[in-house]
């Protein structure tokens, strides 16, 4: 309960600071969609030019971008600040005043910055989803739309894990904002279906980098295509990326020097 | 005028040596960096992998490889960050110290961009050739077109350095240019043929795509590089990437002296 009530101060305390600039509400979060959508072109060249992309359709490409685009608006608005306000706590040694507050220090690094404008994007996907559903005329059941949550979340958690590994990949060696936008390219990739990849590369962004685990997956979840079982091993990878980043982050605090550099 | 010559070639060697250091320096920086650019070979796989039935539109397997590590190769050798730091030197006050300087803060970035490039041919050259060693073979393009493919990839530099100026002195006004350096990004990424050859886009838009100035930062010298630009096609794109690179040199310097002008040297 405590922690529900922090980070809704914290997010709120960062939509005000946001607020200040409403020209940004209107042109960051609109351009962001635009970029999500425009960013379906290549995807369109392949089915323009095969039919179909691996048994892909062009409504249930359509779906996979949506579902892109919210993971993407997820990223920008809520995980990308947090991190780029961190790494900077880091860089400067500030941190400590963040450590040094009656609360867990992962949880005050999270949520530390905001941009709510990038939520659009959320929406906007989540509007191309039901779009390419309907436009495909796909029957959703029921098993679907819960194993397409399911993925969903594990695809957030997988997210965050990982950003949490950036993070802790900060303390290591300075000057890695960079990393944010390596992250930010990477991501690009999870416009793809997941089969289009070769073999060594499925692996390596469903288990390593889970860009899959956030997009092509909960996509095909909601098409109906993804068994239980691919599901459960789904959270699993999710869940083991958490404990493993919880763990990189203790470590990493204990050995935080707290000296500027 | 040969003194000032001098001079200007002596403050020129110092500032690659300050810049070569500090590139050495933040060489995990240097290494990320590297890294985002070699995306262009996940589109690769990709593209190669939807290849392998049969070629789509004038593509086949080989030829989406040769396209690709030639756009990640030319991407290395015309890069440019000029925005990002200008934009944070226009806002914290830090061109200051720039302004006071012996020479133009404009030429100080450029030969900046220049020094790391040595650094950033080891990092990427190795990658390029173990790619195309693994997946066999590029044509390398004949003597009388590499003199043409050199002119090229000036002129795309140029053009990414003019680009970036030219958004870069806009936070003179606005304090804060990096947004709509992240929309030209976009729309980089999806019209200048690093995410798919623009040749591939339906008839009609793909001609007007080729016209734009993304196409000429980067699709034009890797279809170059790959020899499928030829005869009157090289000249007219070359002649296009001049004519982008005028009008981004004339938009800069315009900004440029105007925002100087209107610089207030505090920081925000």
């Amino acid at each position: 309960m405590f922690y529900l009530r922090l980070v809704r101060a914290q997010l709120e305390m960062s939509t005000l600071t946001a607020l200040q600039y409403r020209l940004g509400f209107w042109t960051e979060g609109l351009l962001g969609l635009l970029w999500s959508v425009i960013g379906i072109a290549p995807l369109f060249v392949a089915v323009e030019h095969l039919g179909a992309v691996e048994g892909w359709g062009r409504w249930e490409l359509v779906v996979l971008t949506g579902c892109f685009t919210v993971l993407s608006g997820t990223f920008t608005a809520l995980l990308q600040p947090a991190l780029r306000a961190s790494m900077t706590h880091i860089l400067k040694g500030t941190l400590d005043y963040v450590l040094l507050r009656p609360a867990d220090g992962l949880v005050l690094c999270l949520t530390c910055a905001f941009q709510p404008w990038h939520l659009v994007e959320v929406v906007g996907g989540l509007a191309l989803v039901i779009a390419g559903l309907w436009l495909g005329e796909v029957e959703v059941t029921a098993a679907g739309l819960a194993a397409g949550l399911a993925t969903g979340v594990a695809g957030v958690v997988a997210l965050y894990a990982f950003g949490v590994l950036v993070l802790c990949a900060s303390f290591q060696a300075l000057q890695l904002q960079a990393l944010t936008h390596v992250m930010e390219a990477l991501m690009d990739f999870g416009r793809w279906p997941a089969q289009v990849f070769p073999p060594l590369l499925r692996v390596l962004f469903t288990f390593v980098v889970p860009l899959l685990v956030m997009t092509s997956y909960p996509a095909e979840a909601l098409l109906g295509r993804l068994s239980w079982g691919t599901v459960a091993q789904l959270a699993a990878v999710s869940a083991t990326l958490l404990v493993v980043a919880r763990l990189a982050w203790v470590r990493s605090v204990r050995g935080y020097t707290s000296a500027s550099s | 005028m040969f003194q000032r010559a001098g001079h200007l070639t002596r403050v020129m060697a110092a500032v690659w040596r300050i810049s070569l250091a500090e590139a050495i320096a933040y060489r995990v920086s240097m290494l990320m960096w590297v890294l985002t650019t070699t995306f262009p070979l996940v589109s690769l796989s990709l593209w190669s992998g939807l290849a392998a039935s049969g070629p789509i539109g004038d593509y086949a397997r080989p030829d989406f490889v040769a396209y690709f590590v030639a756009a990640f190769l030319v991407r290395q050798f015309t890069a440019s960050w000029v925005v990002w730091e200008l934009s944070a030197q226009i806002r914290s006050g830090d061109l200051n110290t720039l302004l006071m300087r012996p020479m133009s803060p404009m030429l100080y970035h450029a030969i900046q961009n220049l020094a790391a490039l040595p650094i950033r041919c080891a990092l990427a050259l190795p990658i390029g050739v173990l790619v195309l060693t693994l997946t066999g073979g590029l044509g390398w393009p004949s003597p009388g077109s590499l003199l043409a493919l050199g002119l090229s990839l000036t002129l795309a530099w140029l053009l990414n350095l003019g680009v970036h100026v030219t958004i870069g002195c806009v936070a003179f006004w606005v304090t804060e240019s990096t947004a709509l350096f992240e929309v030209w990004l976009g729309l980089y990424l999806v019209l200048s043929g690093a995410a798919v050859p623009t040749s591939l886009y339906p008839a009609g838009l793909a001609e007007v795509i080729r016209a734009l100035p993304f196409h000429a930062s980067l699709g034009f010298p890797v279809e170059l590089a790959i020899g499928r630009a030829t005869g009157a096609a090289v000249t007219h794109g070359l002649l296009l990437q001049a004519l982008w690179v005028a009008v981004f040199g004339a938009l800069a310097t315009v900004l440029w002296r105007r925002g100087v002008r209107a610089y207030e040297g505090v920081g925000a």
